[in-house]
């Protein structure tokens, strides 16, 4: 098996029994981009010297026999919205094109505590607003399964580069389902977690009450040794889980799904679903069953309003966000102006991309329309609603499935138009980020025209243990190679 | 209800953005569709549900202790023009 | 017609805390431009704010000796505007649940107590200072004062003169020291007060359009401002004309020595508030409030009544020492020494205050408690005569020196007894010989111009009384 074919696990045992050395795995990686990300764009930064010299310093340290981290060798790319000390941090705008933060992320300073190697930045949505990296200001990155389709968004770079063994692990950021969907698109593993559970500090902020930072992943194991080091109470982030959390999946990982109540909410499976999708899901919920889980068909009123609620929160709260944006700290600033109000309004104009401009607007006239104060206080109500619906489903059941879209990947530049397809692929996954749900998608086949299909296993909260139980059982029975070895 | 241009341009200045008038017509289609969304949320029941913050009362602070972000050079090196440690701008007229 | 005023004022003061009101930068003023910033106050991308516990006890401690009641629960809001002193492009505030609701204060004017309410107290950041130069072109920004965490009083429009609006702010501001919520200090910004005026006919219930008024720099400025603008209001009623009263913000022009109509900031104050998503609600239990309540120190009013009746000063000294809170620690700790009132009270409205004034704002007063009281009981003692203590007192203002080692450095002692003095008096005698005659001819003036030879001779170094006696003796 060639390096970047290997699991992180594996990278890692390899490492500790020095097989490998992290020289050569960076090598490894470095070779493969070099062979296939011309194809992909999966990049926007690649940061080939700093990688080398942390490679170098950990073999440094192994032949000393000083203890090393836990993903000590282990190649990870970054989506370009978690801020890197030193490594230019775009959002993949023109607005940020140029900036450096002065200070890692949490998630990033805990990477390099456990002796991650960053290998670079990835393309993404810009401000992560898109659902096809079609929105980035730089390039598009390509579905690693099909070059002429989108890898999905807005994570696309982190998931392609994953899915076209450019990197062993992957971050990226969900708000609204822009770690699933792109997962199911790409063929990788990924998860969002439970809101909270994963430091926002440092995490440029879109949706702050929606957005969290997930891996993505080839195995469902390398999920869970990802989270295990990301996750966590941040004093930085005052909506950072305080309280205890589960610190050790690996344990119970292999545990199996004897006796897990499984439920299949019928709202899911209807008109505007492809069908290949809707077969392969029903397939995955008759694996588990084999396995001694307990499947249920039931009815969960998911319903419009979470939709509404969804887009007035989110929109509102990244018209606020980015705000911040004018040109006078960092950032874009426009080359003539006649005064600072002038300064400001033609950096923010001509350093944010339509769609940015689209939602600033929208979430402007939101707050302003004077009917925010009424309405934001029942979107408010309908995220509680939500919240306690789904916390009485999981009184009864161990997981919820559902498909992660209703399309397979489709082709850069066509867009979906079909307003049944936009509303189930918005109802599969905005509720979860409402309710604050884990939720994560794993390759579980490959249609016909050999695109890759995703399942989403959404947990109660804090329930990633659950989810990954399920999700290895069903990755060992399906026994899938989906590695995309030749691009 | 129908939003007019004035409306969206009002938006607009509020949000130090520039819309041409082609972009400022389209994006008033927009606020309608929003204005449904908001029609759509008054329409659900919601009536046996209390906001009152009281969801979570372990609320989260910071002891009051003093540190440095020592390197300031790093701190401001994104600041296209500064004068000394200040930040430059065009002259504001208060 | 008669007219009545209104005016309501809308005050910030700064909060003693080491640390900003977000993160952990220092709070303290003076320093270089951006000397106090970090990624979190100047807003970097990414970077997400986490409230100073500190912050909200003092909230807690203005609302509790302002009278409020203390809302358990509080929530933060964004206020969303754009300013190049703001770097997030919106404040942190509180909107419609503040820490503190209602409230009153108390004055004392034309013999009567008048209750002045209040109508809430929060908590919000301060904004960066813009600096603006005369002949360039641009204007600079320092971001040392973001995040520094402000109290925002607001008075009900219950004062119905210029004069008690300012006696209101001297007493809000007197509260506020005293309990160590801030410094109070409006020639550095840490006190800040707007004011809204209006009038209307006497007896008329409803109120009437108000004028708002900013850049208020001390308590002269207030004074001065709301004069002028209360005239200027007066005179339109008087002719009919207050239509011409629109609602706006004026600048106080202390150069002009008027208020100004400021340009108007584009029309938009729609703030758009929502509740903050990246802060929790604010939430303080009974036990933590009643804590806070009973660490209350004494109320000025208080330490005010005590001062007359424990210490027998009067009304006018009371008042000078209460309005300095360093003068009433002051002479509290001297007297809790073991001084005596009236002694220390002399000498802290007298040569004290004398020094003070000379100098620029200072922290603390130069010489300690003990060491007032210890020259004062070397005065008492002889060892030094009051005239010279006077200097010696200066010198230890200036210099931090002891008593007793400034006495000795520059050579003030007082020659009580001894050789010396007989030395002295006899060489007098010897000298004046007339003098000596004339007085024991029944010249009585004659022995007070012995005496000033005497003090002459010894350079005042001579205790009088000693010197008196034994002159006394000597012409018997």
């Amino acid at each position: 098996m060639k390096i970047e074919e290997m699991s992180a696990a594996a990278l890692r045992e390899a490492v500790l029994n020095k097989e490998l050395s992290c020289n050569d795995i960076v090598k490894a990686y470095f070779e493969r981009i070099d062979k296939v990300e011309s194809k992909v764009d999966a990049y926007l930064t690649l940061c080939r010297e700093e990688a080398f010299k942390k490679a170098e310093e950990i073999d440094e340290k192994i032949a000393k026999g000083i203890p090393v981290g836990i993903l000590a060798g282990i190649p990870i790319a970054v989506k370009d919205n978690i801020c890197t000390d030193g490594v230019r941090t775009s959002c993949a705008s023109i607005m940020l094109e140029d900036f450096i933060p002065p200070y890692d992320a949490t998630v990033i300073k805990k990477l390099r505590e456990e002796d991650a190697i960053i290998i670079g930045k990835t393309n993404m949505d810009e401000f992560a607003m898109g659902s096809s990296t079609e929105n980035s200001a730089f390039k598009k990155t390509k579905n690693p399964w099909d070059l002429s389709r989108v890898p999905g968004g807005s994570s696309g770079g982190s998931a392609a580069a994953v899915g076209s063994l450019s990197a062993a692990l992957a971050l990226g950021s969900d708000t609204g389902g822009s770690i699933r969907q792109p997962a199911s698109f790409c063929g990788v593993v990924g998860l969002k977690p439970t809101y909270g559970l994963v430091s926002r500090f440092g995490l440029v902020a879109f949706s702050s009450s929606l957005d969290q930072i997930g891996p993505f992943s080839k195995t469902v194991e390398d999920s869970a040794l990802l989270l295990q080091v990301i996750q966590g109470n941040d004093d930085l982030d005052s909506t950072s889980f305080k309280g205890d959390i589960k610190t050790d999946y690996m344990s119970s990982i292999k545990d199996g799904v004897k006796g897990m109540k499984i439920a299949l909410p019928t709202e899911f499976f209807q008109e505007g679903l492809n069908s290949e999708i809707h077969q392969a899901v029903k397939d995955s919920a008759d694996l588990l069953k084999e396995m001694g889980a307990e499947i249920y068909e039931v009815s969960i009123p998911i319903t419009n309003e979470g939709l509404s609620a969804y887009y007035m929160i989110s929109s509102s709260e990244a018209s606020s966000n980015l705000a911040r944006y004018d040109g006078i700290r960092y950032g874009y600033k426009t080359t003539e102006y006649e005064n600072i109000d002038d300064l400001m309004i033609k950096s923010r104009t001509e350093g944010f991309g339509p769609e940015v401009i689209r939602r600033i607007m929208l979430g402007t006239f939101a707050l302003s329309s004077g009917y925010y104060d009424a309405y934001y206080n029942r979107a408010q109500k309908l995220r509680k609603k939500m919240k306690e619906e789904f916390k009485k489903v999981f009184g009864e059941f161990d997981l919820i499935l559902s498909p992660v879209t209703p399309d397979l990947p489709f082709k850069i530049g066509e867009h979906s138009e079909d307003p049944l397809s936009m509303y189930l692929g918005d109802i599969y996954t905005v509720n979860i980020n409402l309710a604050g749900l884990p939720a994560m998608s794993m390759p579980i086949k490959v249609s016909k025209n050999n695109l890759p299909i995703g399942l989403q296993i959404i947990g109660p909260e804090f329930g990633e243990d659950k989810i990954f139980k399920a999700a290895y059982a069903l990755e060992k029975k399906l026994s899938l190679d989906y590695l995309r070895r030749d691009i | 209800m129908k939003i007019d241009k004035s409306t969206v341009d009002y938006i607009a200045k509020l949000a130090k953005l520039s819309l041409t008038d082609e972009k400022s017509e389209k994006m008033a289609k927009e606020f309608e569709a929003i204005l449904t969304h908001f029609q759509s949320l008054n329409n659900a029941d919601l009536d046996d549900v209390k906001i009152d913050y009281k969801d979570n009362i372990k609320p989260v602070f910071r002891k009051d202790e003093t540190s440095v972000f020592e390197d300031k050079k790093k701190l401001f090196q994104n600041a296209k023009s500064l004068e000394g440690s200040s930040i430059k701008v065009p002259k504001i007229i208060e | 017609m008669s007219f009545e005023t209104i005016i309501g004022l809308e005050i910030h003061a700064e909060l003693k805390t080491k640390s900003k009101i977000f993160c952990s930068c220092s709070t303290e003023f003076g320093a270089p431009p951006n000397a106090h910033t970090c990624p979190i106050c100047l807003g970097l991308p990414g970077t997400l704010p986490v409230m100073n516990e500190e912050v909200i006890n003092l909230a807690i401690k203005a609302g509790s000796s302002l009278n409020c009641r203390i809302n358990n629960l509080s929530k933060m809001d964004r206020k969303n505007y754009f300013y190049p002193d703001l770097p997030k492009a919106y404040q942190i505030s509180q909107y419609d649940l503040p820490v503190c609701s209602g409230g009153y204060v108390n004055i004392e004017s034309d013999g009567i107590t008048k209750k002045i309410r209040l109508n809430r107290i929060h908590v919000e950041e301060d904004a960066g200072k813009l600096v603006h130069l005369e002949t360039e072109p641009y204007s600079l920004i320092d971001y040392n004062r973001v995040g520094v965490p402000l109290v925002e009083i607001v008075s009900e429009p219950d004062l119905r003169s210029v004069d008690d609006a300012v006696l209101f702010l001297r007493t809000l501001k007197s509260i506020l020291e005293y309990e160590g919520i801030s410094d109070c200090r409006m020639e550095q910004g840490s006190l800040r007060c707007d004011a809204n005026i209006s009038i209307r006919k006497t007896g008329a219930q409803e109120l009437t359009t108000k004028v708002e008024i900013k850049n208020i720099g001390s308590f002269r400025e207030l004074q001065k401002a709301l004069e002028k603008e209360e005239k200027r209001q007066r005179e339109l009623y008087t002719y009919g004309e207050d239509y011409k009263i629109i609602q706006e913000t004026r600048r106080w022009d202390s150069g002009k020595g008027r208020c100004v109509p400021m340009r108007s900031k584009e029309d938009a104050h729609d703030y758009r508030y929502f509740p903050d998503p990246d802060l929790l609600p604010v939430y303080v239990s009974e036990d933590k409030v009643k804590g806070i309540k009973e660490s209350l120190t004494e109320l000025p009013k208080d330490k005010y009544n005590r001062f007359i009746t424990e210490f027998k000063i009067g009304e006018k000294e009371a008042e000078i020492l209460i309005d300095d809170i360093l003068l009433s620690s002051y002479f509290e700790k001297a007297v809790s020494l073991g001084g005596n009132p009236k002694a220390i009270l002399n000498w802290i409205l007298g040569d004290l205050l004398k020094l003070l004034k000379g100098k620029e704002y200072i922290d603390s007063i130069p010489v300690p408690a003990e060491e007032l009281n210890k020259l004062i009981s070397l005065i008492n003692d002889g060892k030094v005569s009051s005239t010279q203590a006077k200097e010696v007192f200066e010198f230890m203002f200036n210099e931090g020196k002891s008593a007793e080692d400034v006495i000795k450095e520059k050579g003030f002692t007082q020659i009580s007894t001894g050789d010396e003095i007989e030395k002295i008096i006899s060489q007098v005698l010897f000298d004046n010989e007339k003098s000596v005659q004339d007085y024991k001819s029944g010249k009585k003036q004659a022995f007070g111009f012995l005496m000033g030879q005497i003090m002459k001779a010894s350079k005042g170094k001579v205790n009088p009384a000693a010197a008196k006696k034994i002159l006394e003796e000597k012409l018997m």
